[in-house]
């Protein structure tokens, strides 16, 4: 017994000067947010590395609505959105003592995902208001004058996100309109892989999510907006918004940034940082030459 | 000679086939076991390396190593031992030896039993409003351990608990007998006999805290971070969120690496329990009844 007291004392206070070890003089950035966002968050906080060793940025996800919360509560130092924050919001986080200022790193497309073999090739905002939104007549793909191949009941499997990502928002608001609401009985998913995961290998699916979030396997349709041309998703169409269904990515600071913050965003936005953007999928604030 | 009556014949049927059923239950219980180590180990086995265990994951997480998540898991789970074990035995001591059979003692019994009953997700709450803002540790190893122990602690009291009350009350009076206090008794008599009890609850809770993802999820667990935690009050990755993100969030992953870091976090599980096992073992056979 005295044996194995004396063992367990002296493995807890080898722990305990382990722990009270202070780190070096390191920088920490709080950065949480947007699961949009999340992936060039990390590839950013990656590179940074490489940058200033002094400075170490933490990334968390959780969708806009945690980063703005956190904002709001004053626990993070960047908040990522990918939409911008309501006057609520920003009321809400002044009375608490905070000053949310706004910065726009990028841009990204929501592409409408449909399965590969999908005969579908074009979508004009009305098919998409009767697919998605409530009271909208489209329930079967046979009601859009479609034959799915592989699709056995014909029925529409409607995907979406959960209410607090700020895609389910911006979606909303630009395709439904600002009063419109989605159909009952849609798939809710909690991330953007979610919805192109279940879309690839569901023949009757139809969804939205980033056009970071593609894959070789998936189908994306070609959006036409009040008889206009149809146009593509892509980083290019992003970028000179002409794909109408394109929104801007959000950082938010307490204050004007300053010190390391400041130095942060300011390489984030610079030819680097937004060459790692264009590397994700997303499309840069500006025209950027990268090798 | 005494022949079998048609009873007889009926019972000893009867009696084989619910011996047959339960051994096919028993067996069922084994086939998920079995069926999930042999998917892990097939289709993520072929990236374990050493390397893979100890190298910063690179490219987007899309490459490299866990060591970062690895190194996290550690100390998440070494803080809140040292937490929630000292409290634990010292609650379960108490309960077993000192307190007597009043509503006091039944009063704690039953929040012990509604601890264990609370769903992790809201001790993850309760982990963000207590340690995180209230008590200003931030989202930190130190919010996180705290509420995995709080979560835990119900196992610790209960296994030592249990494990004090093997211990026959012949000795606690041979030793009373003796003109030994109450705490010597404990010290020298009930503890060393329980020990191995003891051992195996705070083993239980190790694997248990491992595996864990909601209740570090908003306490201290991080999607990605570029350092390794010096103090208790840094964010940390871990293993367990790092297998949700890499599964669900990240596009682009090799279809080996979520089922390696999979495999890594089982094979951690699965060595605590075998330590645990082979340690009880060795401290049973120097009992001495």
């Amino acid at each position: 017994m005295r044996k194995i007291s004396y063992a367990i004392s002296v493995a807890a206070s080898s722990l305990f000067i382990a722990f009270t070890a202070q780190a070096a003089d390191r920088t920490v950035i709080q950065n949480k947010g947007s699961d949009t966002l999340v992936n060039v968050a990390q590839a950013w906080a990656e590179a940074y590395g490489g940058v200033d060793a002094n400075v170490a940025v933490a990334v968390s996800g959780g969708g806009s609505g945690t980063g703005i919360a956190a904002m709001i509560n004053g626990t993070v130092d960047i908040a990522n959105a990918s939409r911008q924050m309501k006057n609520k919001e920003l009321k809400l986080a002044k009375s608490k003592g905070q000053d949310p200022i706004e910065h726009v790193v990028g841009y990204d497309a929501l592409a409408v995902f449909i399965h590969q073999d999908n005969p579908a090739d074009t979508l004009d905002y009305d098919q998409l208001k009767s697919v998605f939104g409530r009271g909208g007549k489209a329930t079967k793909w046979s009601d859009l004058g479609l034959k799915v191949p592989g699709c056995k009941g014909d029925e529409i499997v409607v995907v979406s996100r959960q209410n607090n990502s700020g895609t389910y928002a911006y979606f909303k608001k630009e395709v439904l309109g600002k009063k419109g609401k989605y159909r009952q009985g849609t798939l809710d998913m909690h991330g953007s892989k979610d919805v192109v995961d279940l879309v690839e290998k569901t023949p009757c699916a139809i969804g939205y999510s980033g056009l970071a979030y593609a894959t070789d396997h998936i189908k994306m349709a070609c959006i036409m907006k009040d008889g206009g041309d149809c146009v593509t998703p892509s980083v290019e169409t992003a970028s000179d918004r002409s794909y109408p269904i394109a929104r801007p990515l959000f950082m938010y600071t307490n204050g004007e940034p300053q010190g390391a913050i400041k130095t942060y965003l300011d390489w984030v936005k610079s030819d680097e940082g937004q060459c790692i953007l264009l590397e994700k999928g997303y499309a840069p604030v500006r025209g950027v030459s990268c090798n | 000679m005494f022949a079998e009556s048609a009873l007889n014949v009926r019972n000893k049927r009867v009696q084989n086939l619910y011996r047959i059923l339960f051994l096919m239950m028993t067996v069922l219980l084994v086939i998920p076991v079995i069926i999930i180590l042999s998917t892990l180990i097939a289709k993520g086995g072929s990236i374990i390396s050493i390397d893979f265990l100890f190298t910063d994951p690179t490219n987007g997480m899309t490459a490299g190593g866990i060591f970062p998540a690895l190194l996290g898991t550690v100390w998440i789970v070494a803080v809140a031992l040292l937490a929630s074990v000292p409290l634990g035995v010292a609650a379960a001591i108490y309960l077993n030896e000192y307190a007597g059979d009043n509503w006091f003692t039944r009063m704690i019994q039953l929040a012990i039993i509604n601890l264990a009953g609370v769903p992790s997700i809201v001790h993850a709450l309760f982990g963000v409003g207590a340690f995180v803002i209230f008590f200003g540790f931030g989202t930190s190893i130190l919010a996180a351990s705290l509420t995995l122990a709080i979560m835990t602690l119900p196992v610790v009291i209960v296994s030592t608990r249990e494990s004090l009350r093997a211990v026959p009350q012949a000795f606690r009076e041979a030793c009373w007998n003796m003109g030994a206090t109450r705490w010597q008794t404990i010290k020298r008599v009930v503890l060393p006999n329980a020990v191995s009890g003891i051992l195996t609850g705070v083993i239980l809770e190790v694997s248990r805290t491992t595996g864990e993802t909601a209740p570090i999820m908003f306490t201290g667990a991080a999607f990605f971070l570029p350092f390794l935690p010096q103090s208790v009050f840094d964010q940390t990755m871990a293993l367990s969120l790092h297998l949700f993100v890499v599964a669900t969030q990240v596009p682009g992953v090799p279809e080996n690496l979520p089922y390696g870091v999979a495999l890594v976090l089982i094979a951690m599980v699965l060595l605590m329990n075998s330590i645990s096992i082979a340690f009880r073992m060795y401290l049973r056979g120097k009992k001495k009844w």
